[in-house]
């Protein structure tokens, strides 16, 4: 009979508890963001496709057109190109593809440059219906951010 | 007689259009309370915070075929959903909204609504029967032996409240409630006596866990256990025969909400002697109504078994304690 | 109320008050017969319970329009409400039982002997109602449930134990049967 007493008391207790918690849980901040309306800002250790670090000096892609990270990545998905221009010493950069296609993210490239010349960026709203749209020129695009 | 029939039905049109709002948004209230409980935001996208989403949805059943699939008894399905739609509309006329609110003043209006609502069970039994499926028939099986189970104590509680009061009339009941929470059936400390106002607490628990079961509610919604009964008695339904149980589903709750707040609650009545009205009611339905979704999202489903045993072991006992206890009371205050 | 249906009966207009009375008196008798016939006829015992159900409901009516709301709103909550639907419950618990079982033999006298003994009972039911002397009794109490329950616990106390004693019978005999067995 005691058992069964405090069978009840403690179960109407625990009820309790749930619906204080839950309760309390109302009254809290919505975690949701409204994606399409509100864009969030990604963390900065987000891992999206690598892109090229601007030289404040200069103003110019920091690469010197080494090719180490051409040569170090495993799926070969980046592949550029350079040349000297008149008068100058260091190789310049006219080409800088990114086939995201084929591309893991591993990090490979940024690891083995020596120079600091790439990263990786904050892009996520990367979907498309077409193949064509992830093959990613990087020197336009860092061009285009000004 | 002569002229009053025209008042039964303007109220039933009245109470149509009442019961059509409260069936839609009260669904995107539960959707709502669902996602601030989960901290999410609930339906968004269509109208200003989703209010227009219960009209998207309601088309859209509207807009779909009513099928009636293979092996199921024709007559049978076609019937069990307007079962589920009818007792709780129906139940609505006798409801005395405030003072001289109410479609038709029945002598026993309490008995009237418990008759009502025993049709209410006839259509899950029908719907699951009719679909001619497993999970439907133990949906059914499932849904009658809860209902009994949980009507037993839920009588036994009204017998209390008519024996406290004197009547079976609803608009009764709530009168001798009015002036403040005092009077109240919940806690009649001024109406009654400390000894009654005591249990009756315990009572007004009993009750509310009994209309929850009643309206196969979580966490008492054994019938359409989704996650092992796909959605039972409902699985066989698309358009609007699914359309209909929903509804009945909200009403009954609607119709659960004005019962606890006559017969516990003091009806129209406002609290602190504040002067009455039709607003009280309104406010305490859905008082209560929130609390049933709040109830929902807040505890898992248990098993049959143990939902049995709530019903026999505790609850009857309980009800019947409080029974011989009002009995008492009356006889020695 | 009463009246109102005798004066429907001798012509009063269908659209007036009393006429709505008299057509909801009509569809309550409507619901016995079709729910009864229902009830005999079908062969799916589902659609038996149901018809059982829709008969109780137009009985629960014919009580209404016999003054006795209480009588009315007992028989919906305890018929429609718990009888149809235990017995619905015992149909769904029990096991099926296809083929031919003992005591279920259709012989060529089943038919004339079942259409003999209804026979017999719609005759005799026909005369007590042909020859009783119909009298309307004076309206004895309001018939609700404050008057029912004097009556009840005063001058049909009888009653009242007869319908204990019954219970408690039914109650022991399931003890019975529930317990077969188990000891």
């Amino acid at each position: 009979m005691s058992e069964y007493i405090s069978d009840v008391i403690g179960g109407s207790k625990s009820l309790l508890v749930g619906l204080s918690i839950t309760a309390r849980e109302f009254f809290k901040p919505v975690v949701t963001e409204q994606y399409p309306w509100v864009v969030p800002e990604m963390t900065e250790r987000f891992r999206g496709h690598i892109e090229l670090i601007r030289d404040e000096k200069t103003g110019k892609p920091k690469c010197i057109v080494c090719g180490m990270c051409m040569r170090s990545c495993p799926s070969g998905c980046i592949s550029l190109a350079g040349k000297k221009p008149e008068g100058e010493k260091k190789k310049a950069l006219t080409k800088y593809h990114l086939d995201f296609t084929t591309c893991s993210l591993c990090g490979t490239c940024i690891e083995s440059c020596n120079f600091g010349a790439i990263q990786f960026s904050n892009e996520y709203n990367l979907a498309s219906t077409r193949k064509e749209d992830y093959i990613f020129d990087l020197l336009k695009r860092l061009e285009e951010q000004g | 007689m002569d002229t009053n029939i025209w008042r039964p039905i303007l109220y039933l049109i009245g109470f149509m259009a009442f019961a059509g709002i409260n069936a839609a948004y009260l669904g995107w209230c539960e959707r709502k309370g669902a996602g601030r409980i989960q901290r999410r935001t609930g339906p968004m996208e269509v109208g200003f915070q989703g209010l227009l989403q219960p009209l998207a949805d309601g088309l859209k059943l509207m807009s779909k075929q009513l099928l009636v699939p293979d092996g199921v008894d024709s007559i049978l399905f076609r019937v069990a959903p307007i079962l589920a739609m009818i007792p709780a509309l129906t139940s609505m006329a006798v409801i005395p909204f405030a003072g001289n609110v109410q479609a038709r003043a029945v002598e026993l209006s309490v008995l009237l609504i418990f008759a009502l609502a025993s049709i209410g069970m006839m259509a899950v039994l029908l719907g699951g029967w009719a679909s001619g499926n497993k999970y439907s028939l133990i949906s059914a099986a499932r849904s009658v032996s809860q209902n009994l189970a949980y009507e037993i104590p839920m009588l036994v509680t009204v017998i209390t409240i008519v024996m406290l009061t004197g009547s079976m009339n609803l608009e009764e009941i709530a009168a001798a409630q009015q002036g403040g929470f005092w009077n109240w059936n919940i806690f009649p400390v001024a109406s009654h006596s400390l000894a009654q106002a005591i249990i009756m607490p315990v009572s007004f628990i009993i009750f509310f866990i009994c209309s929850v079961a009643e309206t196969n509610r979580a966490p008492f919604d054994m019938a359409e256990a989704e996650s092992e009964l796909i959605a039972g008695h409902m699985t066989e339904y698309g358009s609007m025969g699914f359309g209909l149980f929903m509804m009945g589903e909200y009403l009954n709750m609607v119709v659960g909400a004005c019962l606890i707040t006559i017969l516990f609650l003091g009806g129209w009545d406002g609290p602190l002697g504040l002067s009455g009205g039709i607003w009280w009611f309104l406010v305490k339905i859905y008082l209560l109504l929130f609390t049933v979704i709040w109830v929902r999202w807040t505890y898992p489903r248990t098993q049959i078994y143990k939902l049995l045993n709530l019903s026999w072991k505790i609850l009857i006992p309980f009800s019947l304690v409080n029974l011989l206890l009002t009995a008492a009371f009356i006889k020695v205050f | 109320m009463q009246s109102a249906i005798c004066q429907s009966a001798a012509g009063m207009s269908f659209f007036s008050a009393q006429g709505f009375v008299g057509l909801i008196f009509l569809v309550t008798i409507g619901l016995i017969i079709a729910g009864a016939f229902v009830a005999t006829t079908s062969t799916r015992l589902v659609r038996c319970i149901s018809g059982l159900a829709v008969c109780f409901t137009g009985v629960a009516g014919a009580y209404y329009f016999l003054l006795a709301p209480f009588v009315a709103m007992m028989q919906m909550l305890i018929y429609v409400g718990a009888v149809s639907i235990l017995i619905a419950f015992a149909i769904m618990m029990a096991t099926p039982e296809e083929g031919d079982t003992p005591g279920k033999k259709i012989t060529r006298f089943s038919g004339p002997l079942g259409f003999a003994v209804s026979a017999m009972a719609f005759a005799a039911l026909s005369l007590l109602a042909a020859t009783t002397d119909w009298q309307v009794f004076a309206r004895e109490g309001s018939g609700d449930m404050h008057h029912i329950g004097m009556v009840l616990l005063t001058s049909h106390s009888m009653v009242f134990e007869l319908v204990s004693i019954v219970l408690l019978v039914a109650i022991m005999g399931a003890l019975v049967i529930a317990r077969r067995g188990r000891d």
